[in-house]
């Protein structure tokens, strides 16, 4: 079972809708085994709902309500289709808010060279905002701080830094203030997903590859 | 008491209608839902930043779909309210990514299976005067939250406050509601 969490106020934020679209990509993906955080996150929309009741209703133009009935007969009725239901390989390792878009299994993604010991995949149109890293055996990272919020979620093999051990499943959510240096701890390669929130300055290119490890 | 009109708003009888509407498909059942939900909705999707006539056009989206998809609403899952709030956010989301062409699109976030069946609820009452009682400055960073839809970091640079204490204060906030929401009906 996973020991590390997002922290309640990313979950809360998440059940709001209003993480940014990476960072809330990877709850997602921690959600999908963490029943413990559907929990949390469940409780945080109920939260939420309650509040939304309390909005002053805004006024609706004239027709708008005339403009929906009468759409609704030729609009079917339809069962919402899970993607749970879809058949999914046993092995599929690629969490599964991610396979319409990434497919099944790392290993067929197409890694790019990075640094000695280092591979990553950035994934499409996310700003470069989410990416997977695949760390070598042993691999130390440089230390490094954090410029604003990130979220990393281990999807294979292990780390650890200051704050702890982090296996498959468990999420780092960490304080800006924090300063670590993780090392791929075990026999196989550490397979992590990055979220990281926009930056409001685009700085370039290289800078934005490496600001999740340095300082920049 | 049935001259009140407020009376078929409770989240008891609007849980009711919502059911109903699944199994009878009746207009005037999709009309009373509307006539609650579209209101809020709007001034909902105002505050997160939809400007009129695109909040008015989530919010038709969003009732046509609660049309649609209200067979597999499940009371025993979610009040109306969730259920139906929930459709204008993963609405809403979609409609942020088009704008950007974001290839994100097919990532699907918010899946109905993530959520646990059968949770007690939380009696929404006891939040909303839980809430009136925390500290100004916890009650803002929720209703930015909630209500703005802000994210941590535009939290932090709105307030002026680092944003370890953005994160501290709403763990502090939500810990607080729901002690004392947590008396469950």
């Amino acid at each position: 079972m996973t020991t590390h969490h997002p922290d309640l106020s990313t979950l809360m934020s998440y059940s709001a809708g209003s993480l940014p679209d990476a960072i809330a990509t990877v709850v997602a993906a921690h959600l999908s085994v963490c029943s413990h955080c559907r929990q949390q996150v469940q409780e945080a929309e109920q939260v939420g709902i309650s509040l939304l009741e309390e909005l002053v209703p805004a006024t609706m133009s004239d027709h708008a309500k005339d403009d929906i009935l009468a759409l609704l007969d030729e609009t079917e009725q339809v069962p919402i289709i899970s993607r749970e239901e879809q058949y999914v390989p046993n092995d599929a390792d690629i969490p599964a808010p991610f396979r319409p878009l990434l497919g099944y299994y790392l290993d067929e993604l197409h890694w790019r060279y990075m640094a000695p010991g280092l591979k990553q995949f950035v994934l499409p149109a996310s700003g470069s905002n989410l990416r997977l890293l695949k760390i070598a055996p042993g691999t130390c990272m440089p230390s490094h701080g954090h410029t604003g919020s990130e979220l990393t979620m281990v999807l294979r093999g292990s780390y650890s830094d200051e704050l702890g051990r982090f296996c498959a499943g468990d999420v780092a959510d960490l304080d800006p203030d924090v300063q670590h240096q993780p090392v791929a701890d075990t026999g196989e390669h550490c397979i992590c997903l990055i979220a990281t929130d926009a930056p409001l300055r685009f700085n370039g290119l290289v800078p934005r590859l490496l600001q999740p490890f340095f300082q920049l | 008491m049935d001259s009140e009109n407020s009376h078929s708003d409770t989240p008891d009888k609007l849980k009711q209608s919502l059911v109903d509407l699944g199994r009878y498909r009746d207009k005037q059942t999709f009309a009373i839902l509307y006539d609650f939900f579209a209101p809020r909705l709007k001034r909902h999707l105002m505050t997160k930043g939809a400007h009129g006539e695109m909040a008015e056009e989530l919010v038709q989206e969003t009732m046509l779909s609660v049309w649609r998809h209200c067979k597999s609403y499940d009371p025993r899952k979610s009040t109306a309210s969730t259920w139906i709030f929930r459709i204008a956010r993963n609405l809403w989301i979609d409609r942020l990514r088009k704008e950007k062409a974001d290839l994100m699109t097919p990532l699907d976030n918010y899946p109905e299976s993530h959520f646990e069946p059968a949770m007690a609820e939380f009696d929404s009452e006891k939040i909303k005067s839980a809430l009136k009682s925390l500290p100004q400055q916890q009650a803002q960073l929720v209703y930015k939250v909630y209500y703005e839809g802000k994210s941590h970091r535009e939290i932090s640079e709105d307030m002026d406050m680092p944003l370890g204490s953005v994160k501290s204060g709403l763990r502090l906030a939500f810990n607080k509601l729901r002690s004392q929401a947590g008396e469950l009906k």
